[in-house]
């Protein structure tokens, strides 16, 4: 464990720096508060700090103000050093956010005691940025597929799309449904219709850019939405989706499995006047159109209502070949 | 020596940088006592009494601490006098420093 020690007397700093490394500490040793504060608000900056009340420039006390303040770094235990003489200036020195003092010249076994106590702080802290940290993604992720879950998906798309037209660019919304999923289930089982749900939200994340987005809307139904798309391009990204998913054989628990999907897109630009809602309820129109022209294809939804085929025509593929 | 593990070349180490330190801060708070400089003084008296007491010398710990807060009352005369007393006391302890430096030689 690192540690830092802030203590402009040199003989105080050598004599902490020593029994402190005799303990097991990885010591950083600064001579005032300054130069602490500089090291405690470092990325992977030291959890434990000792610090010395009395410093020049900025001191101890000053030193745990500064480090609370700044409520983003994960939590630092604070230890102030004071002479026995200043024990009157302990509540202030609580109060500015130390977690504890020592008084000088320390004990060995008292300095462990209390430094053990931080450890113990410290893991609990960990211990529940861990369980917030966990319950965030579960409560913005998709159990099965660890992708973004249907409220966050629409929430962040209406986010994008309220910013594409401030900035005049195009997002793309696609509705993406995996074809005759229910025979899937059917002949498999569920386990197996799960491994594909999985495989196909893997390849649908990995086939887009980092700021795009994919998110599981229902069922076997998936939403991607392409920020600051081509429109030009917006067809052919999605036709290589749909190959991303038809062209390679899922590999389940049981057997590899083949599965094709329908996407219908709708472009922010089409659609000025929309919502996010009514853009997403035209992609789905354009899916419907998909699915009646045979599966396995991109429909494209147009503000007349109609959806045009795609520039290729995919022929229809099998749905579960072996 | 129970602080320093038992170790006598750590000891040495401590001793050397306390001789250095001891000389300089008597010195600033002559200068500081010269010019009116009580906080200038304080600090100095603080720094002394953290290694006296780091070093378990006692009587010269306390005799610094008084200093530390008769500076701190801006208490001219007793300041004075306290400062006297301390330079006396650590007169005394150099030589055994030097004593103990000279013993430690390897």
């Amino acid at each position: 464990m690192r540690i830092l020690v802030a203590e402009d007397d040199a003989i105080s700093r050598t004599l902490l720096e020593r029994t402190l490394q005799r303990a097991g500490y990885e010591v950083i040793a600064v001579e005032d508060g300054a130069q602490a504060i500089v090291e405690l608000v470092k990325q992977d900056a030291p959890r434990l700090a000792l610090l010395d009340w009395i410093m020049p420039g900025k001191d101890g006390v000053e030193v745990c103000r500064e480090v609370r303040r700044r409520k983003e770094q994960a939590y630092t235990y604070l230890i102030l050093l004071s002479s026995k003489e200043s024990k009157g200036d302990i509540v202030a020195g609580l109060e500015s956010g130390a977690d504890d003092y020592l008084t000088k010249p320390f004990d060995v076994d008292e300095l462990k005691a209390r430094l053990r106590t931080g450890h113990r702080i410290l893991e609990l802290e960990d211990h529940l940025v861990e369980a917030r940290e966990s319950m965030r993604f579960q409560a913005t992720h998709d159990l099965l597929t660890s992708l973004w879950n249907r409220g966050v998906i629409v929430e962040l798309m209406s986010h994008e799309i309220m910013r594409s037209r401030r900035e005049r660019s195009c997002t793309a919304v696609m509705m993406c449904d995996i074809d005759n999923f229910k025979s899937v289930n059917d002949q498999y089982g569920h386990a197996v219709g799960d491994d594909v749900l999985r495989e196909v939200a893997r390849r649908l994340h990995h086939s887009v850019r980092s700021y795009d987005m994919v998110g599981r809307y229902g069922g076997e139904e998936f939403l991607v939405a392409l920020n600051k798309c081509n429109p030009e391009s917006a067809v052919s990204r999605a036709e290589n989706l749909r190959a991303k998913i038809g062209g390679c054989a899922i590999q389940t628990a049981n057997k590899p499995v083949t599965v094709t999907i329908s996407i219908g897109l709708a472009l922010s630009t089409e659609f000025t006047q929309c919502t996010v809602e009514e853009l997403m309820h035209q992609a789905d129109i354009a899916l419907y159109a998909a699915k009646a022209a045979g599966r396995n294809c991109v429909r494209v939804a147009q503000p007349s209502g109609v959806s045009k085929p795609a520039e290729e025509q995919p022929k229809e593929t099998s749905v579960l070949a072996p | 020596m129970e602080r320093l593990g038992g170790d006598h070349e750590f000891l040495r180490e401590l001793l050397v940088m306390f001789r250095e330190d001891v000389r300089m801060n008597l010195e600033k708070s002559r200068t500081a006592i010269a010019k009116g400089d009580y906080e200038g003084l304080s600090r100095a008296a603080h720094t002394m009494k953290g290694m006296l007491r780091n070093l378990s010398m006692g009587t010269a710990a306390e005799t610094a601490a008084a200093l530390e807060k008769a500076s701190k009352e801006s208490l001219q005369g007793e300041s004075k006098e306290l400062l006297e007393g301390l330079t006396k006391e650590l007169e005394g302890i150099l030589p055994e420093v030097e004593a103990q430096l000279a013993d430690a030689k390897p």
